[in-house]
């Protein structure tokens, strides 16, 4: 009977609180390679999730042809926002207003009053039609800008380097030699616009010397009424205009993006292979130390598969142990940290499918780790192994 | 007949979404000359010598841009037949140019956009490439009306298109 047998569930949990250091310290280890996945992880999650959340199928970029895919060189008339209003048809409209967003985009450098350096930051002239256009934005916090004030998005501190409190409703901050209050502080559902800073359009020109707009944003009611756009500027060829679906400008985006995803996949196959070879490291020594315990209990009758079995199940549940502690960890530190990009800033995002990777590694770890070491402990003949100091 | 059919049924699906019953049928032999028309002149000319209202025929062949297409609509660039396309950012000469941003300027003397409109002078709501069974850098002769602005945009509406083969 003995013979058949597998060992007790909890003679393998009651051995991981036998030797409480060697244990802990195997947590420690199994639970920061799990953490590095996440965070690894999570930035990949929270990148495509911020270019995601920033492209609507419905809004149509207009700016200029010659300014290449990037929008910050772009320079139009101010009276194209007029004449694609005037022109087509199937624009979206609400509260009397048509969803034409007239806007000015620059990159520049941003002083608040604590920073140490004036980091580089994104500021958009908008009209009050900018919330219609662009949905995502809601301001959560004081009011719209009037004459001399911004509003900041909630990762502006990240993307300039400043700290939070600078950016808080009534402080000032100083770009292009102008001081600006802030009025208000907005979230756009995890968007790229979260790491800008809005002021009202008029006066933005005014300060930089500027007329012209940078882009026109348009929201149609279909997003086949899109190609009406693109027939405006191809008809208008004197305004050297092109137009691009918002959500295909920020999907041209993710591919400019892939070599970093690529690379930030590849490192966490990487650590989840060094993390596998750790635990072999330390599994071997382990077991090594156990070898006169497993010989005990082969001459006991156990069989060595079942032997084999309770040696994975104490790897694999310190592993999970790991896997919980380091989602723990992720969720409640590393969740929502923010992090800055080129085209603004983004959020770590620590989703079921980042923990689902984690839990993976950590059962893969758990029994990879775990199988080579006491597949070479139970090869040793039973008497040899009793006799082992 | 049957590709007449077809075009009708896809026009009606793609006309009929939410809150619309609208449903639109076209003829794409209407639009398709089974000979090709006399006189024409090319893009360059056109756009020089034209003048608002005249009633004539352009050659060209599809392209001028990177994407001729104005998708869903019966629309797209034609480029004047003389003019070579080379690579991106490569040197050219005289009658060559690139579709990178770079020679967006000197695109716009030799380009023109052409809309297929209905008897009411309406763009088909038709993509050209279904309508008409048009490709890539395909040669077609159109027949319309040149209609011209102040800012000296050019735009050929076009009436009839005959495709070289």
């Amino acid at each position: 009977m003995v013979q058949r047998r597998l060992l007790p569930w909890d003679y393998g949990v009651r051995n991981l609180f036998r030797r409480p250091s060697r244990s802990g310290l195997t947590l420690v280890g199994l639970t920061i390679v799990l953490l590095l996945v996440l965070v690894v992880v999570g930035f990949i999650r929270g990148l495509e999730a911020s270019l995601a959340a920033t492209g609507n199928p419905n809004v149509a970029l207009v700016y200029s042809l010659s300014s290449a895919e990037d929008i910050e060189n772009s320079a139009i008339p101010a009276r194209v926002a007029g004449l694609l209003t005037a022109s087509v048809r199937g624009i979206g409209q609400s509260y009397g207003r048509d969803h034409v967003s007239p806007e000015l985009y620059l990159g520049t450098r941003i002083t608040t009053e604590n920073i140490r350096k004036p980091g580089m930051g994104l500021v958009r002239g908008v009209t009050i039609n900018a919330p219609l256009v662009r949905d995502q934005v809601q301001l959560v916090k004081g009011h719209w800008p009037e004459a001399g004030e911004v509003i900041v998005g909630r990762l502006v501190h990240s993307k300039i380097g400043a700290d939070r409190d600078d950016l808080a409703v009534g402080r000032s901050i100083e770009f292009d030699g102008a001081n600006w209050t802030i009025s208000g502080r907005f979230v756009a559902a995890g968007s790229a616009f979260e790491a800008e800073v809005w002021a009202p359009l008029a006066q933005l020109q005014t300060t930089l010397k500027r007329q012209d707009l940078s882009l026109v944003a348009v929201r149609m009611r279909d997003s086949n009424d899109l190609a009406d756009v693109d027939l405006f500027c191809r008809e208008r060829v004197d305004l050297e205009l092109k137009s691009v679906a918002e959500s295909e400008y920020y999907a041209a985006l993710q591919t400019h993006y892939r070599p970093v995803r690529m690379l930030g996949w590849m490192v966490v196959v990487l650590i989840s292979g060094s993390g596998v070879f750790a635990g072999l490291n330390t599994m071997y020594g382990a077991v090594v130390g156990r070898v006169r315990e497993l010989a005990t209990l082969q001459a006991m009758g156990f069989r060595r598969r079942a032997i084999l079995l309770t040696l994975v199940q104490e790897a694999t549940l310190l592993a999970c142990a790991g896997a919980l502690a380091a989602s723990t960890i992720g969720l409640v530190f590393i969740d929502g940290l923010a992090v800055r990009f080129t085209m603004g800033a983004f959020m770590l995002e620590i989703d079921s499918l980042a923990i689902a990777i984690a839990c993976g590694v950590a059962l893969l770890l758990g029994m990879l780790g775990a199988l080579p070491a006491a597949i070479k402990a139970m090869r040793l003949p039973v008497v040899e192994a009793i006799r082992a100091v | 007949m049957r590709v007449i059919n077809l075009l009708a049924v896809m026009a009606m699906a793609s006309s009929m979404g939410c809150g619309s019953s609208s449903q639109t049928t076209v003829d794409s032999q209407r639009y398709l000359l089974s000979a090709e028309p006399t006189g024409a002149i090319g893009i360059i000319a056109a756009r020089e010598d034209t003048e608002d209202g005249d009633t004539l025929v352009i050659v060209g062949r599809v392209g001028g841009s990177k994407d001729p297409w104005i998708d869903g609509r019966a629309a797209f660039t034609l480029l004047d037949a003389a003019v070579t396309v080379v690579g991106d950012g490569e040197d050219s000469t005289e009658n060559e140019m690139c579709l990178a941003d770079c020679c967006a300027s000197e695109r716009i003397a030799c380009t023109a956009l052409v809309k297929v409109v209905d008897e009411a002078g309406a763009l088909v709501p038709i993509d050209s490439r279904l309508l008409l069974g048009l490709n890539d850098s395909d040669l077609v002769v159109v027949e319309g009306i040149a209609k011209r602005d102040e800012s000296g945009n050019f735009v050929m509406l076009a009436n009839g298109v005959y495709v070289r083969r």
